[in-house]
């Protein structure tokens, strides 16, 4: 996660200690005093879904899926993930709400000491669930919405979808809920960027995260839906200058993007263009600490059936099944060459990640998204927008990030 | 008298998000023994073959597919609900091959 309000104009948030390490320097209470060392766990709870996204990387379905991790299972799977130190775990679905045992396990997280959050279309959360998501001991919540209403609704598969998921967060905020937006940004939608953010920011909502589309589950089908990289480097300078001028207004919105670390050089290149040198050093400078694209280290996934995965978006290929090894154990098991490759990646990368001088901090963006289109684990990400002369090893071109 | 580990049968979940399970094995040299790396979702075997070369192809001599279905996982280490402790005999009677 980029968190373009920090880098940009110096938001303190409660995720600075995690990402940065840069606790000590933030006004707000931490997640984290120090920068993490064990990996966020997102959890699909479910398969099950009320809706059917378009886009939806769980290849969700309104069916229940056989050979779900039981409520006694997932206690046992949040104990492993305590005792090995993970700091946060992410419910996710399928739509995580259609499990009844979703506030004894978010519950049961707190109590272990793991921050529980989720992620929801949010169109199940009624007053009542809220407040009982709340009592649990959620600290989170991350509703989906995708465009303006319209649009919303055809990429979600349901007319009204867009109402509800409002209601939900409106149920959320009211129940003293922190709440936020995730949007996945698609060439159909990109233009409701702004109109979403002011609409929701209407109904007091402060924290809004963009998805870059990554290519597993229905999303591989769709990958012609994606931005062209020039779009994309639109979209992500409108979500700059979006930012920089609600600030400038006096309101504090938290702006994050997800998926694409080719945003962490972009945002050095637009901070130098527009903001000044010193502003870029800074960017850079907290940018380096983040450590950039986090697959296969500071992100793990266990699906519904207890597979455990690189990212949430990498459905095709576990590492293995907690049902007969430890999450820790698989997780920490470097004899795995494809784990242990992805962790040294920046000695495989080939092509223009190669000799890129934001290699430090992106890592060479999303390694699915070069598997699905290349064929090649090490290949470049196809959806890197950043210019030739903007990446090359010499020093920085005067005029770009336009 | 031999130490033995107490080890559990893992029940027999599905396996199969949206295709079948396949697991992975692969030898790095012509002498090394094979070693599981996980498992690939694919239709077919060789569908499955091919997602694992391109994971593994600059790596592995040689690449096994298997069926998940047809694994069956004893560990010593489960939280699955439904496993089942596997009794195994006192560890001193007789052998039928001393070694
Ligand atoms: S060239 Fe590669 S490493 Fe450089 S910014 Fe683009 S994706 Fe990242």
């Amino acid at each position: 996660m980029i968190s373009v309000s920090k880098l940009l104009c110096d938001l303190d948030a409660e995720g600075d200690g995690l990402r940065y390490d840069a606790a000590d320097g933030s006004s707000k209470p931490q997640i984290s005093r120090v920068k993490q060392r064990r990996p966020v766990v997102v959890w699909n709870l479910t398969k099950r879904c009320n809706l059917h996204c378009s886009h939806c990387y769980a290849a969700a379905d309104t069916e229940v899926a056989p050979g779900e991790l039981s409520t006694a299972e997932g206690k046992r799977l949040l104990d492993d993930l305590s005792d090995y130190g993970v700091p946060v775990v992410l419910f996710s679905g399928g739509e995580p709400l259609v499990r009844d045992d979703l506030f004894e396990l978010i519950r049961y997280a707190d109590d272990r000491g793991i921050r529980p959050v989720l992620s929801t279309n949010g169109t199940l959360i009624t007053d009542e669930s809220a407040e009982r998501l709340r009592d649990a001991g959620l600290r989170y919540a991350g509703i989906s919405v995708d465009g303006l209403p319209e649009r919303n609704d055809e990429f979600r598969g349901k007319s009204g979808a867009f109402d509800a998921a409002v209601r939900g967060i409106r149920a959320c905020l009211d129940a003293g809920l922190k709440t936020g937006l995730r949007y996945t940004i698609t060439e159909r939608n990109a233009s409701d960027l702004r109109g979403v953010v002011e609409l929701l920011r209407n109904e007091g909502v402060d924290r809004f995260c963009f998805y870059h589309l990554d290519y597993g589950g229905r999303g591989a089908d769709i990958t012609d839906l994606d931005l062209s990289p020039e779009a994309k480097r639109a979209a992500v300078k409108e979500l700059c200058d979006l930012t920089r001028t609600y600030h400038r207004r006096g309101e504090e919105i938290e702006t994050l993007l997800v998926g694409n670390y080719a945003d962490a050089a972009y945002l050095i290149e637009y901070a130098r263009r527009y903001i000044g040198s010193d502003a870029a050093d800074r960017v850079h400078s907290y940018l380096r600490r983040n450590g950039g694209d986090p697959t296969g280290e500071r992100v793990a996934d266990v699906d519904y059936q207890g597979n455990v995965h690189l990212t949430q978006f990498w459905q095709g290929y576990s590492l293995g099944n907690v049902r007969d090894r430890p999450f820790s154990a698989i997780w920490d098991a470097e004899s795995n060459p494809v784990l242990r490759r992805l962790r040294e990646r920046t000695d495989h990368l080939t092509g223009r990640c190669a000799d890129c001088r934001y290699q430090d901090i992106c890592r060479g963006g999303s390694r699915l998204r070069a598997l699905t289109v290349h064929d090649d684990l090490f290949a470049p990400d196809p959806q890197c927008y950043l210019r030739d002369e903007e990446i090359a090893p010499s020093s920085p071109p005067e005029t770009s990030a336009d | 008298m031999v130490e033995k580990p107490d080890r559990y049968r893992v029940g027999e979940h599905p396996r199969e998000a949206v295709e079948h399970e396949w697991e992975i094995f692969v030898r790095e040299e012509e002498r090394d023994p094979l070693r599981h790396v996980g498992s690939v979702s694919a239709p077919s075997a060789d569908v499955a073959y091919e997602q694992a070369t391109k994971l593994f192809a600059w790596y592995a001599n040689d690449l096994w597919v298997c069926p998940a279905r047809a694994v069956h996982r004893y560990t010593t280490d489960t939280l699955d609900d439904d496993a089942e402790l596997v009794e195994l005999g006192s560890g001193d009677e007789k052998r039928t091959h001393e070694p």
